[in-house]
């Protein structure tokens, strides 16, 4: 221990690199859009002069934005509610010994491996409305008459990219659950099963009070990406039918890159930053007090 | 040799339950699969078909020349590759302090990494990109250099590598560094000689998870790369996919499914890693 209280120097040292590298990448886009969001930009990214919060009354006027911002919330409700319903029963069923669960793990990793963007890529293309594998399946087994315009509405568009997102969000929780699973001791089943207790009041009592905090992180991790998630909803519908997918993501990609508004976009930006500020103000509440700092 | 006859039951059990999702797993590789392998004309036919009536491999080699593949291959291995090295060469010595320091800040530190988690690329695309107009580089600036993507992902990457590495690096056991002191090591050549070779394992599987989200990566790449020459395969391929009237579809899924079963098959190879790292980490 002398050694280290010689060199208080050494840890701070072996970080810099890391920490300057994010520091710089995220610290200067940050500020960027801060001063952006305050100013007039043109098309060119020419700084026109400070407009104060026009550019946030400006978004906040747009009905577009608005449906995005309400939209925004039932996505990340509906991906991370409907992830974690079926992470949980899979976790569980991954955790119990079986012949081939080597097999059955990797299979439900797999989409984790595909960039999002080839899933929606070969997504949009499995739902096309005369030639999609969807239809055609459905068809045959005889559950749907006619092909169903799956994208051409958004009224079925978007619970189609809700269950994509589903779908490509469920690896990485299960993952999260089963290393909460490995830390449940096995003997207190034994016991409990000695006590009578049934399949479902150990689950109930025991199970999911140890998953606990495991399903609380895996919630807030996964509001966070979801949030976040542009490819499954720009590659699949680009926003459209009539503007009837966006969410805040896309719509800000298309008010920056596409509609040339920077400064518009970089509003966008700060509003979605600070909804994410107050998810993770709430996620380090309910995450218990870490212990000592080894 | 006797099969359990309750665990074989379990097991039918279990598979049942997981069927319906496995099928919904492997739906979209089949689909990449035989779409890629039909002859063109038999791509648009209605009503459409599951099986080609012959296996036209020769369609990944017709994609290979009109989706200039190569080119969009070699992009993405320099992008990846190059974040790759980057992300470890920092998140090494990071990881290490973290898993065998005790010291001021190291708390500050790790709320940093969350921050840094949770500001997507996509939320600053608007400020990378400005930032990249502005850095002079070679007579111009940083956009479409593959440099200012393998920066923004290395840093992207960072929290991720510094959580997996540290917590694999805190079940190395302290002695063996601690004993070769004692043999009038000094502490560097301790970590060269025995550790490093024991944190070898955790730093190639944090490498090759790295490598695999630049590979996998949309949106930085999608805003800083212009030109065809530069595109990586997530960009080139959504190209021909995006804003047109007519999709070849059959190249395009023979260019999605050839850029991603390699690394599908590293990522079913090296998961349970994965699942003990970020559990090491979250029990930590």
């Amino acid at each position: 221990m002398t050694r280290i209280a010689r060199r208080p120097l050494t840890p701070w040292l072996l970080i810099v690199p890391s920490f300057a590298l994010a520091l710089f990448v995220i610290g200067y886009p940050l500020y960027n859009i801060v001063f952006q969001s305050v100013h007039e930009v043109s098309r060119f990214g020419l700084i026109r002069g400070f407009c104060g919060l026009d550019n946030f009354r400006k978004v906040f006027a747009d009905p577009i934005f608005m449906a995005s911002l309400w939209r925004t919330l039932w996505w990340t409700l509906g991906v991370v509610g409907g992830t974690v319903l079926v992470a949980v029963p899979v976790a569980l069923i991954l955790n119990q010994d079986f012949y081939g669960r080597g097999v059955a793990r990797v299979i439900v990793m797999l989409p984790w491996s595909v960039s999002l963007t080839m899933t929606a890529i070969v997504w949009r293309w499995a739902f096309n409305d005369e030639y999609g594998m969807v239809n055609v399946t459905l068809q045959r087994m005889g559950l749907i008459a006619a092909p169903v315009h799956w994208l051409a509405t958004s009224t079925l568009a978007f619970p189609v990219e809700i269950l994509v997102g589903i779908l490509v969000s469920v690896p990485f929780t299960v993952t999260i659950f089963l290393g909460g699973l490995s830390s449940v001791p096995v003997d207190i089943y034994e016991a409990a099963r000695i006590d009578g207790a049934s399949g479902w009041q150990q689950f109930r009592k025991l199970t999911l009070p140890l998953l606990r905090p495991f399903i609380n992180m895996a919630i807030v991790l996964n509001v966070i990406y979801v949030f976040n998630s542009f490819p499954i909803i720009w590659v699949m519908t680009q926003g459209g039918p009539s503007n009837g997918t966006h969410i805040l993501v896309t719509y800000l990609y298309e008010q920056g890159f596409r509609l040339g508004k920077p400064g518009e976009a970089a509003a966008v930006s700060l509003v979605m930053l600070v909804m994410l500020f107050a998810i993770t103000a709430l996620y380090l509440r309910i995450q218990p007090r870490e212990g000592g700092e080894a | 040799m006797s099969i359990d006859r309750r665990k074989l039951r379990r097991s039918l059990v279990c598979w049942a339950a997981l069927a319906p999702l496995v099928v919904i797993v492997l739906f979209p590789f089949a689909v990449m699969f035989f779409t890629a392998v039909k002859p063109a004309d038999e791509v648009f036919v209605y009503p459409a078909r599951w099986l080609p009536s012959t296996f036209r491999w020769a369609n990944f080699s017709d994609m290979w020349v009109a989706t200039r593949f190569g080119v969009a291959l070699e992009n993405s291995l320099i992008v990846s590759l190059g974040s790759m090295l980057l992300a470890i060469a920092v998140s090494v010595p990071a990881a290490y302090a973290l898993a065998r320091f005790p010291f001021r800040g190291k708390g500050a530190y790790r709320q940093f990494l969350l921050v840094t988690q949770m500001l997507s690329p996509i939320l600053l695309v608007i400020g990378l990109f400005r930032m990249a107009a502005m850095i002079h580089w070679h007579g111009s600036n940083m956009v479409d250099k593959h440099i200012s993507v393998i920066v923004a992902y290395a840093a992207f990457n960072v929290a991720f590598a510094v959580w997996m590495l540290s917590s694999y690096f805190a079940t190395i056991p302290r002695d063996l560094e601690e004993s070769a002191w004692l043999e009038g090591c000094g502490r560097a050549r301790a970590i060269v000689k025995v550790f490093l070779p024991l944190a070898v394992p955790a730093m190639v599987v944090t490498a090759i998870f790295t490598f695999i989200n630049g590979w996998n990566e949309f949106a930085v790449v999608y805003t800083l790369i212009r030109s065809d020459a530069n595109k990586t395969l997530t960009v080139q391929i959504t190209d021909l996919v995006a804003g047109r009237y007519t999709v070849e579809w059959h190249q395009v899924m023979a260019a999605t499914l050839l850029a991603t079963l390699p690394v599908s098959v590293l990522f079913a190879w090296l998961q349970r890693y994965l699942v003990k790292g970020l559990a090491l980490g979250a029990v930590k």
